[in-house]
């Protein structure tokens, strides 16, 4: 068996679960988001054993390289959709949720690089946690911006008195509220220690911070963004239309710092 | 033997005819022995509701029906031509497409209400446990309840509120989530308030607060929802802690001003406010729409939310109607090839017999030979049998598609003879 099988079969299931959640939503079908959750726990499966494969190869979390990085960012927002809809059963999400997981791992499969073990001037516990600490960072501030974006759609539709098509598929203006919330909390603080660690680790490797690149610019900017994000929610402005804006700018800021990754 | 129903449900019977023929919950297991009983009725399950009231039985002789009715109108002490005046029968296959439809809530008062299926369900089971279900109901019950919750599932049919207190409550739902914990104002005593309130107190509210201009009928109503009467100067002071205010009073002016939510959501923090007027003239200020975090819906707009969905349910209902016919049709073809089997299974023994009895004396006759000619005996005698059973094989299972069980019936019937099968 070639050793992307489990990468190009997470993709296929990922893609099903896309296309039928998307069905769905077009067809008004109830029927298709548990077929379409079927597919994504499947190919959640595949590609946890994906990364199992790469970690078993390559000796390391695998974190080194964009493919890796967007890889495991994917595989962690499913896992986040997956707790969440065990526990609220929030079906609309996924929406938002399924499209962004299969692109990333896309993005992983067709940027894909050689397995290839992490260059011993890199070996330390400071850059690994730098990785896994934003990876998992961006994973929840992913959420948080797909579920602020849930709750101003609600919101908006609650408001203006009038049905879109996610109406019956949306959670509660709580369920939305108290999820973005919490991953915006968590996600933040995780991020913020990932960053530092980032900078604490580039410092000592190279007794200089590194020169910004488009990462270090699109993760500074995603960090501004979420901070003002959650700073809206702390005052309890977290209804005003304008945080749309400001999580869609952070999510285009994040997709920007990833694609600027090149650790290898 | 095949399906009968006779009933009256509210589309042919006035609640006067109705309530004179409903069968109580106490009635019911009485009446079962009663029908299922009769001689030619094989089983029998009643539907008792306060919209129908129907009895559908497996029969032998479909003129066993007319005993029904009889039955019926003397229980209910009615003459039997104003009995019949109100009443449909319907057989077999009728009878199966009919059941779909009133438990799936399309042949109800409201369409795709879901309270008909759990009626139909315990009708179900009380018939299982009075033992009235002979297979053939016993199988037609547990299609229909599956029929039932597909529908339900692969239409979303009574998914949306079509009335409205219902219209507020789910409003309320896609606000809070949960109401369980949450509290609610109910200002003034009328009907559809107190309704409303009735619709939410089933979801587990923490605690009903009344305000009446009337303090007797505000306790009055308080002590039936085990809640709070409190004088209507003070309700301005609750709106901070309550989470839904339902407003329903005759006064011609505004209640509650938009400055009085204003200063309660700011102690309210991150707690919405959703508020329901029902009252005409509005009792709750228009602008309160517009403060952060407070939703207003007034009758008007909870009215036409309710159209608005009802509308929905009848296109979901088209989609309903082509499920029944599709799953109705496989039932009843399967019915029927069962019933077709055992023929079949017969006729093929019986000319099994045939053939091992002449190819035995063929052989005695015949004396000594190789193995292989015996095979090539056995194989010919085999092709023949084949070849005879062919067409009434055939025949026996397409009378299982035909739609009057009689007709499968007769050909049935006919191959017995022929054949000479007991």
């Amino acid at each position: 068996m070639a050793a992307s099988f489990p990468l190009y079969l997470a993709l296929a299931f990922y893609l099903a679960g896309t296309l039928t959640v998307l069905g769905s939503l077009t067809l008004a079908a109830p029927r298709f988001q548990r077929l379409a959750l079927a597919f994504m726990a499947l190919g959640f499966v595949a590609h946890t054993v994906w990364i199992g494969v790469i970690c078993t190869k390559t000796g390391h979390p695998p974190l080194t390289n964009l493919p890796e990085s967007v890889s495991f960012i994917a595989w962690t927002i499913l896992a986040v959709k997956l707790a969440l809809w065990m526990r609220y059963r929030v079906d609309a999400a996924a929406f938002f949720l399924y499209p962004l997981v299969f692109l990333l791992l896309g993005l992983s499969a067709v940027v894909q690089e050689r397995f290839t073990p992490l260059d011993p001037e890199l070996r330390s516990n400071i850059f690994i946690a730098h990785l896994l600490l934003t990876s998992l960072g961006v994973a929840a501030l992913l959420v948080a911006t797909g579920f602020t974006i849930l709750y101003q759609i609600q919101e908006r539709a609650i408001r203006q008195k009038t049905r879109g098509a996610l109406w019956a598929w949306i959670p509660s203006l709580k369920a939305c509220d108290v999820v973005s919330f919490r991953s915006l909390t968590i996600g933040f603080s995780i991020y913020t220690l990932g960053i530092l660690a980032g900078i604490l680790w580039s410092y000592r490797t190279s007794l200089e911070l590194r020169t910004p690149g488009i990462k270090e610019a699109g993760a500074f900017v995603a960090w501004v963004l979420f901070a003002v994000l959650l700073q809206s929610y702390l005052s309890g402005n977290y209804r005003t239309p304008r945080n749309l804006g400001i999580a869609a700018a952070a999510f285009v800021a994040i997709i920007v710092s990833l694609l600027g990754i090149e650790h290898v | 033997m095949s399906l009968a129903l006779v009933g009256v449900n509210h589309k042919t019977a006035p609640v006067e005819v109705r309530e004179r023929l409903s069968v109580s919950e106490r009635e019911l297991g009485e009446e079962l022995s009663v029908v299922s009983s009769m001689e030619g009725v094989d089983g029998a399950a009643i539907l008792s509701t306060c919209n129908r009231m129907e009895i559908v039985a497996s029969v032998q002789d479909e003129n066993i029906v007319d005993e029904i009715v009889r039955h019926i109108a003397r229980r209910a002490s009615m003459e039997r031509e104003e009995v019949e005046r109100h009443f449909y029968l319907l057989r077999h296959g009728d009878v199966v497409r009919h059941l779909f439809r009133v438990a799936a809530g399309l042949d109800s008062m409201i369409v795709g209400e879901p309270q008909i299926a759990g009626q139909v369900r315990a009708s179900y089971q009380t018939a299982l446990s009075r033992g009235s279900l002979d297979p053939m109901l016993h199988k037609l019950y547990e299609q229909t309840l599956r029929v039932a919750k597909k529908i339900r599932t692969e239409t979303g049919i009574g998914e949306h509120a079509v009335s409205v207190p219902y219209a507020a409550l789910e409003l309320a739902t896609k606000i809070f989530g949960k109401l369980d914990g949450l509290q609610i104002l109910l200002i003034g005593a009328g009907k559809m308030g107190e309704l409303t309130a009735q619709y939410f107190q089933g979801q587990g509210l923490k605690k009903v607060f009344v305000a009446n201009r009337a303090w007797d009928r505000a306790q009055e109503l308080a002590g039936r929802f085990g809640g709070t009467a409190i004088h209507f100067d003070g309700l301005v002071s609750h709106l901070a802690e309550c989470d839904i205010v339902v407003a329903s009073t005759a006064a011609p002016h505004y209640l509650v001003k938009s400055e009085d939510v204003e200063k309660a959501m700011a102690r309210r923090r991150r707690r919405d406010l959703f508020l329901v007027d029902l009252a005409v003239p509005r009792n709750l200020d228009p602008e309160i729409a517009t403060i952060e975090g407070a939703y207003l819906y007034n009758i008007d707009d909870l009215r036409e939310i309710a159209s608005g969905n009802l509308e929905t349910r009848m296109q979901k209902a088209e989609q309903a109607e082509k499920i029944i016919t599709r799953e109705a049709d496989t039932f009843l073809g399967r019915l029927a090839s069962q019933e077709a089997v055992p023929t079949i299974l017969e006729l093929q023994a019986r000319l099994e017999e045939i053939r091992a009895t002449e190819l035995e004396r063929c052989l005695r006759k015949l004396g000594p030979i190789t193995p292989e000619q015996r095979a090539s005996i056995e194989m010919l005698s085999s092709g023949i049998i084949n070849k005879v059973l062919h067409y009434p094989i055939l025949r026996l299972k397409e009378a299982t598609s035909d739609p009057k069980p009689e007709s499968g019936a007769a050909i049935r019937e006919t191959i017995r003879r022929i054949f000479g099968l007991r």
